[in-house]
Parts: C-alpha cells; structure tokens; sequence
C-alpha cells in the first residue's frame, strides 16, 4: 500500500496510551507556507506591537487574497479558494526548499482547518449561479481535496471546522497520525476567503470588529522528540481569548489560519522554543504547547 | 501491543425509520421504508423529489431552548434518546470533561439559504457556518468540554467517532458525545439532482440495476467513554478508525480505490486486528455504479480468500444516505447485530451485478452475531472512512 505504516504504536510500554497530562510527543516543524491578504509571508503581516490592523486596513473590511496565478486548464473551474489551498502548500514547500515529489504518497497526512471557507461556494450554489460541477465545490473537504490532487497527497486526511481551535485540534491530531505511526508527515493546511460574502459579514459583525484577513497557510510536521499538549474547555481560559483578541487587533480576523499566522511571525522573529498557540472561538478557549525534546 | 478499546455505552438516533433505536432496528429488520415524496420544501422543479424525510420530530416536546435549525433539532432528538439510555449527569463526569465530536457534510448550511432569502434575523447568518450546529448540542447537553466538527463529505459520521475515541486515549476528555447529521434542504436536493445521483427507482446497491442513490436526514449520536472507566452496560467498542484522502478527483471515488483501501487496513491495523477476523462488513454502498463496484474490488483484497464468506450489507435502501450521519448509524447498526444475533438486509437487491460478487444479505435478515465489524464510507473530496468496531 505505499509508504505509510501501520498503527502499531499508539500504545506505550505499559500498553497503555500517552495521557494528555505529560502530552503527546511533539512534531518537529519542518516549514511553514503563509500568504494573507497583507501579503507574502510572515514579514508582510504588521508587527506585533505596532501598527492597529484597523488603521493599517484603512477603512476596509476584507482584505482580499485576490485571485492566485495558477495557470492550467486544470485550474479553469477551480474555486478561488481551492486555489489558496494549493498556493499555500506551494508556499510550505518554497519555505522548506523541498521539491513536491517529498510530500507525495500515501505516508503523508493532510488536516484542513476552516471556519468558513465553504461561504463563497455555498452563497453562488444557493443564489444560484453554480450548477452541478459547482455543487462539488460546497464542500469544504474539496477545497483540500484540490491540493492532495496536485500535489499527490494520498495519505489519512480529516477536516476540521471552526475558528483557531480548530486549527490548534488539527495540529493535535496531526501529532497523533505521527506518533502512532500512521504517517511519515503531516501537512496542516488552513484557508479563510471572505470577500465573496464580505456584505453578509457586514450585517452579521461589529464595526468596532477588526478586518477580516483572508488567508491561506500550510504547516509540515514530521517526527518529534519534544512533547505537545493541548488544552481546551468554554469559558475557562480568558487567557486564550485575550491572546486570541491581540492578535486580531494587530493581524485582522484570520479565523482558523490566524494560529499559523502568529506561529509564522514567531519563526520570523526568531523567537525560540517553548512554542504556545492560543485561540478562541465559540466561547471555546484553546492553548497548544510545544516543548523542545532533547534531542 | 493491544490498543485501548472504546466503549459505545449508549445510542441515540432519530431517522426517517424510527426516532429511537428500537423502532430504527425493527424498520431495518422488517424492511419499513423511510422513503417518501419530500413535503417540507419544493421539489416540483428536481428530477427526483423523494428522500428520506422525517416528517414530524416526534421525541422532544419542548423546543423553546433550542434554536430555530432542523440541523439542530435532529441533533437534540437524537442525544434526548441517548440521555435517557445513560444520563451524563449519572456518570459522575464534570461538564468540563465531556467533549462533543459531530460530522457533518452541510452544517447549517439551510440557515445560509433561509437568511439569504432574507428570512429571519440577522444572526441566522451565524448559523449558517457549519460547526453551529455542532455548538448548539453542546451547549443543550451542558458539555463544557472541547466541541469540535468534522466534515470528511459523507465519511463524516465514521471520522467523528474516531477521534472521538482519539480524545479519550489521549485523555483529552472522559466522556465524548460523538457522531453525525444532516438535513434534507433545497440545497443539497438541488446539488444531487444536477449531478443526476439520484435514481427514480428504489435504491438498489450492488444490484445491476442499480443506478443512483436518494437522499436521507438523519442524526446519530453514541456516548464513549474509556473502556477502563466504563459502567458494566454497554453495545460495544470502537477498535480502530481511519479516515483517508484519494487524492485523484474533487467528487468521484478514485477508480482504484486505494485511499479505502488504506482506511481500513490502518483502522484494522489500529484495532490490533487482521483482516481474518472480520466477520460482517457494513457497506457504504450507495448503489451508484462506481461505488458498489470499487467497494466490491476493495473488499475482495482486503479480505482475500475470505470475501465470498463475509456478509457484507447497505442499509440506504430503506432510508436514503443521511450524509453525514450515515457512517454513525452503520456503526451502530452493527453494534446491534452483535446485540442481537441478526444482520439486516440489504433491499432491493434482487439481480446480482456480475462484477458486485459478494455475499450482501439479499432478501431476509440473517441470523448471525457478528463479533467484529468494519464499516466503510465514502464521501466527495475523495474522503474515505473506515471503523472496526466489537459487539459487547
């Protein structure tokens, strides 16, 4: 069946499973793809302790992605999303100095994050603008289904919805697949487009609200030594909620990319490990941390 | 080394064949069809205006704190079923460590279509995203533990279950409410109609007359909890999960079938199980030509030798495919047979394609007590699913 191993080591020596108390042997971050709608890369998104995202956004709500350059008739009917997911993994790629053929196979897993990705293709299926090839479309799994296309990712792939929790869950799951063997690598891959729906927000959020940032990130995670934990409950962690309202106050409203969006911006500040992720959602707070091993 | 089983200690159902799980498992043995003309909103413009609707929620009286959304609604009566087979408050587990883990191929996706319609205040809009409904069960159980949805197309239902049980291995909760749903809407009916999935006959898997499937709603919900920490009382144990990508086409399965192939060996794999110990196979089997057949093909080499002698069944015929519910009921549809001692049929089987070669349980049920099941499913995306689950 290809490269991908069997689950054989979910269990540890006493044959029972890792605890999350002492957490799940980390993966090690091999890249980290972004691209919002500030622009390329961590180095575009504005700094920390700066520049508020509602005066950089200068008025607008959305700031777009665009539309990527993908050439191709493979590409012609193909969402504009969807074609986030590949860029983004594209990106991870060029962030990894990897070729494509190193992600391609049956051992690599792929977890897609998003809240609300689904909008743009549910909204024109709705109002009627898209018809049976377009239906496809409306399904969030085919949005990551385009880039395992592309790049050949045949490996354990879940889809996770929601805000940064999400994301945060998928990199937790990832750690999981890694740990028991299940594959060599896991990619976690989180897309956000707003614009087609930009109205509907309008009505549905505050003005105070910062910019809704479109995004598109991917992360490739391989085998591990230190350790990963993850911890979530509603309404009991202000402090996830609190980093998480920061962070948009500086970045804009990524929603499930926002995770990856900070962890890019930590890398790019050469800040060292420990690594923690926070994120809120739903009135569900998240922190995810990862403690260097020491190997 | 054993991996450490989950236990399903309660279920909860509501179906277009019964709204708890003995008139659902009497429908499925007697053959009572959940087919109908759909009657809650337009049809007369589709190809196909039949499905699986339920006509009336008929288990929850009050719905006065539960919002507007069928998606919701079929959730809540499906976990009122499962509450009063083990009530959470019984357990003796904080609020704040029981999870929920729903799959889902359409979320809330009729709010989007009702507030497009300018239907409603604004804040259906937020009901529109698809972890809403998700959040809502939640918050009517009074879990305070992490909520999260998964959407793997119509193998959502199998990938809830696994990672529910995934969170209670890794302890990330010591109780999970976990499953799946999905609603008839306009949305979704248009969808299949203009892919021309739907068939204007009964829906026949693996007959070679077969050609297409109809839609169904539904809700399933099961409450897990560590084997370890388990009451005496329980229908089984999920043994293994996988859920895999094909990585060949956005919305038809790969030709070869590999990326089912890969679930279940890794979800046997998981369970610590080999193929030689599969005595029932619950079938996605949706009765479109492509699926049976690559189904079919998947299921001889996992199995091997042994394949003519697996049963192997598809319960859509009497209900339609509930999307993403259908994976949960399959899952406890054979936690039932093991229950007790019968395999219900697949329908409307009743002239055998030549390329579909398997033992399907034509006709009756069968008396048999399956021990070890899988169950597989398939969903657009190239999603594929795949549990071992054990009868208690």
């Amino acid at each position: 069946m290809g490269e991908a191993q069997p689950k054989a080591s979910r269990a540890n020596m006493e044959g029972r499973p890792e605890r999350s108390e002492g957490g799940l042997t980390a993966p090690r971050i091999r890249a980290l793809g972004l691209r919002t709608g500030w622009g390329s890369g961590a180095a575009a998104l504005p700094p920390a302790r700066g520049q508020d995202a509602r005066a950089a956004a200068g008025g607008r709500a959305v700031i777009s992605l665009g539309r990527p350059d993908l050439a191709g008739d493979r590409f012609r009917r193909a969402t504009r999303e969807s074609l986030w997911a590949l860029a983004a993994v594209a990106a991870m790629l060029e962030d990894g100095r990897a070729d494509r053929g190193e992600i391609a196979g049956d051992g690599t897993a792929l977890l897609f994050a998003t809240a609300a990705v689904y909008g743009a293709s549910n909204r024109a299926f709705i109002q009627g603008t898209g018809g049976g090839t377009h239906f496809a479309y409306t399904a969030p799994a085919v949005v990551s289904a385009e880039a395992a296309i592309e790049f050949g990712l045949r490996g354990p792939s879940v889809l996770f919805i929601g805000g940064p929790p999400a994301t945060l869950r998928a990199i937790w799951y990832a750690a999981t697949l890694l740990a028991s063997g299940s594959c060599r690598r896991a990619l976690v891959l989180a897309v956000e487009t707003f614009e087609e729906c930009a109205d509907l927000y309008a009505r549905a959020r505050r003005r105070s609200a910062p910019p809704l940032v479109e995004a598109a990130a991917c992360l490739w995670l391989e085998p591990g030594d230190g350790r990963l934990a993850l911890r979530t409950d509603r309404g009991r962690r202000p402090g996830a909620a609190d980093a998480a309202r920061r962070r948009g106050d500086t970045m804009g409203e990524m929603m499930a990319c926002a995770p990856l969006a900070e962890m890019a911006r930590r890398r790019h500040e050469g800040h060292p490990d420990p690594l923690g992720l926070s994120g809120a959602w739903r009135g569900e707070g998240a922190d995810l941390s990862i403690t260097k091993g020491d190997g | 080394m054993r991996p450490e089983r989950v236990a399903v200690l309660a279920a909860g159902v509501t179906t277009p064949i019964g709204q708890d799980l003995d008139a659902f498992w009497s429908s499925l043995l007697t053959g009572a069809s959940g087919i109908s003309t759909i009657e809650r909103f337009p049809v007369g413009d589709l190809r196909v205006g039949r499905g699986g609707e339920i006509k009336k929620l008929t288990r929850v009286k009050r719905w006065d704190r539960v919002p507007d959304c069928r998606a919701t609604r079929l959730l809540v009566s499906a976990a009122d079923e499962l509450l009063a087979h083990a009530p959470l408050h019984a357990s003796g587990v904080a609020p704040a460590r029981v999870a929920v883990v729903v799959g889902t191929a359409l979320g809330g996706v009729e709010e989007g279509e009702r507030a497009l319609a300018g239907e409603g205040p604004r804040r259906r809009l937020r009901g529109a995203l698809y972890d809403a409904p998700g959040d809502n069960l939640a918050r009517w159980l009074g879990a305070r533990g992490p909520v999260l949805t998964v959407s793997t197309a119509c193998a959502s239902g199998a990938t809830a279950l696994g990672i529910g049980a995934d969170m209670l291995r890794q302890g990330q909760a010591d109780l999970v409410v976990a499953g799946g749903y999905d609603i008839l809407c306009r949305f979704v009916m248009r969808g299949f109609d203009a892919l021309r999935s739907l068939t204007r006959d009964e829906v026949r898997p693996f007959d070679r007359r077969r050609s297409g499937l109809l839609l169904g709603e539904a809700a399933a919900l099961v409450l897990l909890s560590r084997e370890a920490d388990a009451p005496r009382e329980r229908l089984g144990y999920v043994r293994g999960h996988a859920s895999t990508g094909d990585g060949a086409h956005i919305s038809a399965p790969d030709p070869a079938g590999r990326g089912l192939e890969l679930a279940a060996r890794q979800a046997l794999a998981e369970a610590d199980c080999s193929p030689d110990d599969v005595q029932f196979v619950s079938a996605h089997g949706t009765a479109t030509p492509l699926n049976d057949r690559i189904e079919t093909a998947v299921l001889k080499r996992l199995l091997g030798s042994r394949a003519p002698e697996v049963p192997v069944n598809s319960i859509k015929p009497t209900m339609g495919h509930t999307m993403g519910a259908a994976a949960t009921l399959e899952a406890i549809m054979c936690l039932l047979a093991g229950r007790y001692g019968q395999v219900p049929p697949t329908r409307h089987l009743e002239e055998p394609d030549p390329e579909c070669d398997l033992d399907y349980v034509p006709g009756s049920p069968r008396a048999l007590r399956p021990r070890l099941s899988i169950s597989t499913s398939l969903g657009f995306g190239g999603c594929n699913g795949a549990l071992v689950l054990e009868s208690a």
